[in-house]
């Protein structure tokens, strides 16, 4: 049986389309009223794993589920032994750098160095601030990071954008983009390469509904 | 709380203990038919050794405090490439070597600490020649191995082999750091990133052609012949299929052919190949190995003899699997020696004494029983299947 491990929140209504377009129906899990974290598809083949973002590459990474959906985000953040085998464009939005409006810093290397940068994305921002040879001391949030450069805990903020409006709202602003970030499909390697087709053709199923992205 | 193991150290009950020498055991014996002598590498060596031609990363190695940097074995490889070309090397070629021992491995838990991660393990390395025919012998032996095993009727086993200098001819129109991202793209099986890589596009759909080139030996050296021509590593391969498919699939052990796999480190200079066995849900990896020639090298041998390859079995990794299929391992017949209150201690150790010398296993139980109805029910609590009753 394939076992698909789906991300809850943010991707999980559009993963379930393109699982659907793929011939594997796992509309029951965005029923409002499904408490169930394991479902199967409707046609028996495959089931579907309802977890947390961050674990998505755990469990395709341990083998225990074949196939995931996620952000390239949190593949970046997590740097699992997984397959990245097709870009979903959907769920797009960039990991940017931003501090306070009124700071007057231009660029991320305008930074002094050992400034603090709050972030949940530590590994991204630690890799970012490397490449940039200028060390920082990062301050690892799990949520409302933009509070960071408000409160004066942070100078600067690494973190996920999409329309920029929360950033804003809290007088942040943007001023450098790490990455641009859409949903992945990924795979354990070695179910790919022992496979004999079934996880293939769903591969390229939604591969085929995503052609622009995954010439 | 109570005083607990290490943290990744585990307890091993009776019955695991006793299923994984029931596994060495077996191994062994194979090992021994086929003239293999056993050695007993130190589970201590020094770090060069242990990382010698990217056997294994430092991180992965659990290091000692010493005045030297040591660190435990995290495998054999190694250390019998030493003792062959040092303490061996006046010993004639081909060299047969087996050994099985713990060997150990570091890993960061989620917690941020260090977990020692203790396991054992079971392997042959065969030394001193450069050619075909120690693969086939080493191939050969693998499946005899795993008829043994009795793996093949529910576990699904695949042999997975790939060949490093099928991965050179891969890479041989590309260089520098270019070459490297397509290696890594191919190994980590990275289709996007390999689509995504700065190539015209003949070159790319020719790497995503050969990136999905997989399964049946034959018919995909047959594509790779189409492909590269005629290379010498294809004719090679073609003999070695040609004596171990027959014999796979005699045993229903699927051999796949898989020109992109390749393990992350660098040791090996030829054949790699890893066992796989699938379960209910992912492949379990219970053997692996290859050819490692530059190891053989750095370790001094002479040039005309810089050769080893060889395989080890994960047996914990076996053990789950006879668990999971709960095969029936031949119980010994185990006795109790029980004495009621018209016989004696004494008498039951007699007993036992004339037992052990008949070559049973028996137990005593060390106070007096009500009645043989009584002793009967012991007969489980004490794992004894056989009753004498003194009275």
């Amino acid at each position: 049986m394939i076992t698909v491990a789906l991300a809850k929140g943010a991707l999980l209504k559009e993963s379930v389309k393109s699982f659907a377009k793929a011939g594997l129906d796992f509309s029951a899990v965005l029923d409002p009223d499904n408490r169930q974290l394991m479902i199967p598809s409707d046609c028996g083949r495959a089931r579907a794993l309802l977890v947390r973002n961050g674990d998505v590459p755990v469990y395709v990474a341990y083998g225990q589920a074949q196939l995931g959906v996620v952000g390239y985000d949190v593949l970046r953040e997590h740097q699992m032994p997984v397959a990245h085998l097709v870009d979903l464009a959907f769920g797009g939005c960039r990991m940017s750098v931003a501090v306070k409006s009124s700071s007057g810093y231009q660029r991320a290397a305008d930074l002094p160095p050992h400034s603090r940068v709050a972030s949940k994305f530590t590994q991204c921002a630690r890799e970012f601030f490397d490449d940039l040879d200028l060390p920082v001391e990062l301050v690892h949030l799990t949520g409302s990071v933009e509070l960071g450069p408000i409160t004066g805990i942070a100078e600067a903020i690494v973190d996920l954008v999409a329309t920029g409006r929360t950033l804003r709202e809290n007088g942040l602003v943007e001023i450098e983009e790490l990455f641009h970030s859409t949903a992945r499909l990924v795979g354990h390697p070695l179910s790919l390469r022992l496979d004999r087709g079934h996880l293939q053709t769903i591969v390229e199923a939604m591969r085929h509904q995503n052609k622009k992205n995954n010439l | 709380m109570a005083l607990q193991p290490a943290a990744g150290a585990k307890d091993l009950n009776p019955q695991q203990v006793e299923t994984n020498q029931f596994i060495s055991s077996l191994l062994a014996e194979t090992y021994r038919l086929w003239g293999y002598e056993e050695v007993a590498p130190p589970r201590v060596e020094r770090l060069d050794t242990l990382m010698a031609c990217g056997a294994i990363s430092s991180n992965d190695i659990v290091k000692l405090v010493a005045s030297e940097p040591l660190g435990l074995r995290p495998e054999m490889t190694a250390s019998i490439a030493r003792a062959a070309c040092t303490r061996l090397s006046e010993k004639p070629r081909p060299l047969r070597l087996w050994a099985t021992g713990t060997v150990f491995q570091s890993r960061e838990s989620v917690e941020g600490g260090l977990c020692i991660e203790e396991t054992l393990q079971s392997g042959v390395e065969i030394f001193g020649i450069k050619n075909i025919s120690a693969e086939m012998e080493l191939m050969s032996l693998l499946l005899k191995c795993m008829q043994k095993l009795s793996l093949s009727k529910y576990q699904n086993p695949t042999l997975l082999i790939g060949h490093t200098l099928l991965m050179d001819l891969i890479l041989s129109p590309y260089e520098n750091s270019l070459r490297d991202e397509i290696r890594q793209s191919l190994i980590n099986y990275n289709s996007l990133e390999l689509k995504q890589l700065n190539l015209e596009k003949d070159q790319k759909e020719r790497l995503v052609l050969i990136h999905q080139l997989r399964g049946e030996p034959k018919a995909i050296l047959e594509k790779l012949e189409g492909i590269f021509g005629n290379q010498e590593v294809i004719y090679n391969l073609r003999r070695l299929f040609s004596i171990i498919a027959p014999i796979a699939e005699k045993q229903g052990l699927t051999i796949q052919l898989d020109p992109t796999f390749q393990p992350q480190l660098e040791l090996y200079t030829g054949i790699v190949f890893q066992l796989l066995c699938r379960n209910d849900a992912s492949p379990v990896v219970v053997a692996r190995g290859g050819r490692y020639d530059h190891l053989v090298r750095q370790c001094g041998a002479k040039e005309e003899e810089a050769a080893g390859l060889g395989f080890s079995f994960s047996i914990e990794k076996l053990r789950e699997l006879f668990n999971s299929a709960n095969p029936k391992l031949d119980k010994p017949i185990r006795t109790l020696v029980v004495f009621g209150e018209k016989s004696s201690l004494e008498k039951a150790l007699r007993r036992q004494n004339e037992l052990h010398d008949l070559g049973h296993q028996a137990t005593v139980e060390l106070t007096q029983c009500n009645g043989r109805k009584d002793a009967t029910e012991l007969l489980a609590l004490r794992n004894c299947n056989k009753l004498e009753w003194l009275n």
